[in-house]
């Protein structure tokens, strides 16, 4: 009797030691209202409720400079969380308010983008290879010469810095390769619509579009112009995809850049927070080409379409190996405790 | 005293509301001590310092869209310039960034005055003017901070670990520049063109210079809040922050009218403390960040509100 009542209150002990177990993770994003963002915050969010380990999600996302970004991964802290996982608004902005975290015992992922703070662990999409990529398979289709239109994300972004860098590396590899036009697009498709039209009213000459994202406007656009359409690279994002089969005449390409990034982030947070921590601090999801001219191309392009997601959204909703929820989870957008 | 009160109501009830939320955060938060205090500050400190800024501005009766845009300006010239540079070099920078403040201020009022184009058409044009400048100084975040820099707005106070740096650091500047102001001819003058450009002029005000020098007044400190970007983040910016409209409800909310002459720069400050206190409280109590947007901006309307009843039933007898 003594002994089944002590293998009770252990039993009991231990269940309410696992009931205790869940995390209390802090979430940190400075855009707001951007398809890509608001797939990566889903994400985060589905990841911590398919995860079962997680007990409440505090959630800093607006729109705000570093500065802002350190007044919110401060109050995180305040917070009490056990992990966070941020989106950095730069590399460098945030490492004070990171470093104060981890001191705290606070487990650091910076999604999508890399800080240099060392004792944050990093999981980001490779954004040089992404436009190296892309632009390598534009100027192929391009015959290897020929002018390019060149459309960037916003000015001063640390993800289209190093996006240039790898433009700017598969431009070396095709001398022939002229850039027509240069423009910011601020990664707002209003914004890139009016610079197209603009571009092809002007009448500037160009054989190849490369886009940082802001995608299937600018199909729309060259539809809409009557202008001879020329090969177009973009994100996967769920319009663009659906264009690349659907659009008459249209060669073009998406390169994965998986907003789900972030629900791979919260994965790992909770491997780390669980005691298991990756040998490696910083693990680089590499992009994949899917474009519409190669038969393998056209299979995953076909594999990856859904008509369920809104057309900003990137269609790669997970990130295979790291996330866990379902795509029913995702679209639902729901977290613990919603 | 009573006058005093009776002078300074909207600004005693700024800090007791300020108090009230404090005390709200500890509640909700138990832990909440120096060091949430220290993060307050600093979170605050850029925002101060152009809330007050755009406060000097509005008194005088104009009002500056290009804020954030100068702020941008002053970070990525002192990040730039201080990156690898020697302490004594950084000082010199310093100073030299506030110079710049001070004068793309005055270019901001000297064509205002010159051209008679409306305050807002001119510095909405030059908001486009300075963020270009900026990224044409750095395009993408980078540069260095001092770190004597640094420091002076990390942690406590030495010996008064609960007094964060941040805030006597803004105290010390604004009142530094602001208090010989005020109490000076130039004080009266900068209230007198805000209140009644025209009775001002017939007094004998040269409201033209006056004008000039409110708007360099407001690029001074936007330099420093530049500056304090730059202090916080370790490296320059050169896509302007949320500022601007950040710093006109502080403005607002501190009871300074938007059409000139009347209100005072403590009021300013307290607002913007009380909105970085209820960004933090509904960070801490996890409310969606959707809902939290809204919620800020209803306290802001509301407060104001309150204020203007306040103000219209004290008035009756």
């Amino acid at each position: 009797m003594k002994r089944l009542l002590l293998g009770t209150a252990l039993a009991l002990g231990l269940a309410g030691m696992a009931s205790a177990e869940g995390y209390k993770i802090g979430i940190s994003n400075t855009v707001q209202g951007n398809g890509w963002r608001e797939e990566m915050v889903c994400a985060m969010k589905a990841e911590a409720l398919a995860s079962g380990k997680v007990e409440s999600l505090n959630i800093a996302h607006r729109n705000t400079d570093a500065a802002g970004q350190l007044e919110d991964i401060r109050n995180l802290i305040q917070a009490g969380v056990n992990a966070i996982v941020v989106n950095p608004a730069n590399a460098d902005g945030v490492n004070a308010a990171i470093k104060e975290a981890t001191d705290a015992g606070i487990v650091v992922v910076a999604v999508d983008q890399a800080v240099t703070e060392p004792s944050a662990y990093i999981l980001s999409n490779n954004q040089e290879e992404y436009a190296y990529i892309g632009a390598k398979w534009l100027f192929e289709q391009m015959g290897g010469k020929g002018a390019v239109v060149y459309m960037r994300g916003a000015a001063g972004a640390g993800a289209d810095n190093d996006r240039d860098k790898g433009f700017k590396r598969a431009m070396a590899e095709f001398p022939e390769i002229t850039i027509a036009q240069e423009v910011f697009t601020g990664w707002q498709q209003d914004q890139g619509k009016q610079q197209i039209n603009d571009i092809i009213a002007a009448g500037v000459p160009f054989q190849g579009i490369w886009t940082s994202g802001i995608d299937n406007v600018i199909v729309d656009a060259m539809v809409e112009s009557g202008a001879p359409m020329v090969p177009i690279v973009g994100a996967d994002n769920a319009g663009f995809v659906g264009q690349l089969s659907s659009v008459e005449g249209l060669q073009g390409a998406a390169v994965t850049n998986p907003g789900s990034v972030g629900g791979a982030g919260v994965a790992l947070a909770i491997q780390i927070l669980d005691g298991k921590a990756p040998a490696e601090k910083t693990v680089l999801v590499n992009p994949e080409l899917w474009d519409n001219v190669s038969e393998e191309g056209k299979a995953k392009l076909a594999a990856a379409a859904n008509p369920n997601l809104s057309p900003e959204w990137p269609v790669s909703v997970s990130i295979p190996g790291w996330t866990t929820y379902t795509m029913d989870q995702i679209i639902a957008c729901k977290g613990p405790g919603e | 005293m009573r006058r005093w009160i009776e002078a300074n109501t909207w600004t005693l009830g700024l800090a007791v509301l300020l108090a009230v939320l404090l005390l709200a955060t500890k509640l909700i938060q138990p832990g909440f001590g120096a060091s949430g205090l220290d993060s307050l500050a600093r979170a605050a400190l850029p925002f101060a310092l152009a809330t007050v800024g755009m406060a000097i501005v509005v008194i005088a009766g104009g009002i500056d869209l290009s804020i954030a845009a100068m702020m941008a300006v002053a970070s990525v010239t002192g990040a730039v310039l201080m990156d690898g540079a020697s302490d004594g070099q950084s000082l010199l920078i310093v100073v030299g960034v506030l110079l710049l403040g001070l004068l793309m201020g005055a270019v901001n009022g000297a064509l205002i005055v010159l051209s008679r184009v409306p305050d807002i058409v001119v510095t909405l044009a030059m908001l486009f003017v300075w963020q270009g400048v900026a990224l044409l100084i750095l395009n993408a975040p980078g540069g260095g901070a001092a770190p004597w820099l640094r420091a002076m707005v990390a942690g406590g106070l030495l010996g008064m670990d609960w007094l964060p740096r941040g805030i006597v650091f803004l105290a010390v500047v604004t009142a530094a520049i602001w208090l010989p102001i005020r109490r000076s001819r130039l004080g009266l003058r900068l209230y007198a063109i805000g209140s009644d450009p025209l009775a001002a002029f017939r007094s004998g005000v040269p409201v033209g210079q006056t004008r000039i020098i409110a708007y360099a007044l407001c690029g001074l400190f936007a330099a420093l809040g530049g500056l304090s970007v730059t202090m916080g983040t370790g490296i320059g910016e050169p896509i302007p922050g949320p500022y601007l409209l950040a710093s006109v409800a502080a403005v607002v909310l501190g009871g300074v009218v938007l059409g000139g002459g009347r209100g005072g720069l403590l009021g300013p400050i307290l607002a913007v403390f009380i909105l970085r206190t209820v960004r933090m409280d509904l960070t801490l109590l996890s409310v969606d960040p959707n809902v939290a947007a809204i919620v800020e901006g209803t306290i802001m309307v509301a407060v104001v509100m309150f204020g203007a009843v306040v103000a219209t039933r004290g008035r009756k007898p």
